[in-house]
């Protein structure tokens, strides 16, 4: 009895095993990569009195893809979903106004996104969260990106919307097997319930627009394995 | 017009005299004022408060005072600790500190993990053994000039600094932080002053500098400014700030100084010059020329930088509640005319007029609801460098944060990188406060020699 009972319990285990391991074919092909230094997150905009620019340094996250997901130079990818899903969260406070050059703009300016409109001691990280990945078209040429259409959310001062853009990503085939994922869009503040800011100035006020462009380059490069794995 | 009326008057006599902005002359043409700026922000909205830090003063002497002073007006400042080896020093400022830990040790400060960031007044010679032990404890450290009294605890202090590269290290020539004299360098940069001609400067303030206690002990550590051995003497406690102004403007560095100390009117033993002559040689035929002294105090202290079709006077108020810096721009008869000056305001300086060169000129003061004047914190030179100094220093510990928040803690490289980008606020760093010691110690050995030194342009760099 009690080695039936055994052959029964080997058996369940094996069969539960091939269940197992038959039911997630594509789980030991996902890629994990996380974010690296060398990204950048620019705001543009415009007022009144003259355009505007912000940016950070610092885009924090990962991106989780499919097999159909290209991590090499003139990989050959067919068009169509590829099964990704990716966080990505951007510190509030690091958006820094700037000149045209570069140098750093305005204290005030800053304490007034930061603090006041994007509330960042509540909500101290911009967050976006990808819901959908779609490969348009096979590059035209060996150093083309890949042109994917985006579907996912973005979630600022409290409040969630759904976002759509095309990004373009370029594996750059380095050491480090480095990706690169950029894309442009725009979003208008009182989506957000943002008030655009309107400081009053010596004679009047200045009236930022509505409309904000997103620009943004986000390195990528495959997790290292933890120290001690096989 | 009565006393009551004048006082009622937006803009009064006083105000109009000293304010030299292009509203004012509006005003007094019968022009209407058309803002209703007022300080208070829209229903709804509260102003947000600054991000603030967490300091500690070391050294409460009278410059440590007025340091602790300015920081009570800093929105950035949380003044969490002061710092002296004298009990009755921290007694005496403890009412300007209040909440603050009083602590006769620095190296407590610097065990206190959650004081980030720390100012250091203590007498010249004891900057660095502090400024070392405070890079090597990760604090950011703002080093009252001279930093050190010789060129090569200077470096020391320097090279320590630039290697600490999560901490901020601001050497105290609060001018280069100061609003009018940045806005003062592009102007004079561009060549608005014709061909550089020459550089003068002078401080002239009479004063004893020995303080007196009836502890001897304590009054021979009171007077080390009057022992050569611990004191550069006027060419470097004071000079030093003026030296470094002009090296600024000049944009080079002096290749020569030539100096003369004695003693005129303060016979009390000390070895220290209480009047002080220097010569600094730049390239080009640029010499700037200066003169100390604590025995007259005619016309006080000032910086004059000469050009071949304008020179200009900078001056810092020392007193009374407008103590910010001012500039005046003295034009040559044959030199062309810039469009503004006829609408600047002008004063009379002996029998030359000078035009009133002013950050935010047009910009009026602010005014509440019912068009009052709104008084504001003095925006003095020292307010602007500690100011900047927290909120540089707030900055760069954000971005580390960021970073590892981002990018995970593994890549120091990339990390030590993204924090060598983070733009600073203006502000003399580690390398202006050597640079500024090794001009200051030189003259002062040049006057002790009876002789000219060279400068060589190696001993600037820091290697």
């Amino acid at each position: 009895m009690k080695k039936l009972k055994n052959q029964l319990l080997i058996a369940a285990i094996l069969t539960f095993g091939v269940v197992a391991s038959t039911s997630s074919p594509g789980a030991d092909q996902m890629t994990t990569f996380t974010a690296r230094s060398g990204s950048k997150m620019r705001l543009e905009g415009t007022s009144n009195i003259h355009d505007w620019q912000v940016e950070s340094p610092f885009i924090g996250g990962m991106l989780e893809a499919g097999p159909n997901f290209p991590t090499a130079p003139d990989q050959a990818v067919t068009p169509g979903k590829v099964e990704a899903k990716a966080d990505v969260f951007i510190q509030v406070r690091s958006l820094k106004s700037i000149e045209k050059d570069g140098r750093p703009y305005s204290d005030a300016m800053d304490t007034i996104m930061n603090e006041e409109k994007l509330k960042a001691k509540e909500y101290p990280r911009i967050i976006y969260h990808l819901t959908d990945l779609v490969l348009k078209e096979t590059p035209k040429s060996k150093d083309a990106p890949y042109v994917f259409d985006t579907k996912g959310e973005l979630a600022l001062a409290g409040v969630t919307n759904k976002i759509s853009m095309t990004v373009n990503v370029t594996p750059l085939g380095d050491a480090d097997k480095k990706i690169k994922i950029s894309g442009t869009t725009s979003v208008k503040m009182t989506d957000f319930k943002i008030e655009p800011p309107a400081p009053k100035i010596a004679l009047g006020f200045i009236k930022t627009g509505d409309d904000v462009k997103v620009i943004f380059d986000w390195m990528l490069a495959p997790k290292k394995a933890a120290a001690g794995a096989k | 017009m009565s006393e009551n009326e004048s006082n009622n008057q937006a803009f009064n006599r006083r105000d109009f005299l000293k304010g030299g902005s292009v509203a004012t002359m509006m005003t007094m043409l019968g022009g209407v004022e058309l803002f209703a700026q007022t300080n208070t922000p829209p229903a709804g909205e509260t102003k947000p408060a600054a991000v603030k830090m967490k300091v500690a003063v070391i050294g409460l002497g009278a410059w440590g005072r007025e340091i602790i002073n300015t920081l009570a007006t800093v929105p950035e400042a949380d003044l969490a600790a002061i710092c002296d080896t004298y009990a009755a020093s921290l007694k005496r400022i403890a009412s300007a500190a209040p909440g603050a830990a009083q602590v006769a040790d620095y190296k407590a400060i610097l065990e206190n993990k959650d004081i980030k960031a720390l100012v250091i007044a203590t007498p010249s010679p004891s900057h660095k053994e502090i400024a070392l032990a405070a890079l090597k404890a990760g604090k950011h450290v703002y080093c009252e000039a001279p930093i050190a009294n010789s060129i090569e605890d200077a470096k020391e202090i320097a090279l320590a600094a630039k290697a600490a590269k999560r901490s901020v290290f601001q050497s105290g020539l609060q001018m280069r932080s100061d609003p009018e004299r940045r806005f003062l360098l592009p102007f004079i940069r561009s060549g608005a002053l014709g061909k550089n001609v020459m550089a003068r400067a002078q401080w002239h303030k009479k004063t004893t500098w020995r303080s007196t206690s009836p502890n001897s002990e304590r009054e021979k550590a009171l007077n080390w400014r009057l022992d050569k051995t611990t004191s550069l003497g006027l060419l470097g406690e004071i000079g030093i700030h003026q030296f470094d102004q002009s090296a600024w403007f000049i944009n080079a560095l002096p290749v020569a100084a030539t100096a003369w100390g004695s003693i005129q009117l303060w016979n009390d033993g000390r070895d220290v010059a209480d009047t002080v002559q220097a010569v600094l040689e730049f390239p080009q035929g640029v010499r700037m020329t200066y003169d100390a002294t604590l025995a007259n105090s005619f016309d006080g202290e000032y910086e004059m930088i000469y050009g071949s079709d304008a020179a200009i006077m900078m001056r810092v108020r020392e007193e009374g509640p407008d103590r910010e810096s001012k500039a005046w721009m003295f034009k040559e008869v044959d030199s062309p005319l810039l469009g503004w000056e006829v609408y600047a305001s002008k004063v009379q300086f002996y029998k030359e007029t000078g035009i009133a060169l002013v950050a935010d000129a047009s910009k009026p003061p602010k005014t509440d609801e019912k068009g009052q004047p709104i008084p504001e914190v003095p925006r003095t030179p020292l307010f602007c460098a500690l100011q900047n100094f927290l909120r540089n220093s707030t900055d760069l510990d954000a971005a580390a944060e960021d970073y590892k928040a981002s990018y995970g803690a593994d890549d120091v490289d990339g990390l030590l990188e993204s924090l060598a980008k983070v733009p600073r606020r203006a502000s003399a760093g580690y390398l202006e406060g050597y640079q500024a010691v090794v001009i200051a110690a030189t003259a002062n050995e040049a006057a002790a020699r009876g002789s000219r030194i060279e400068l060589k342009p190696e001993l600037y760099e820091l290697k």
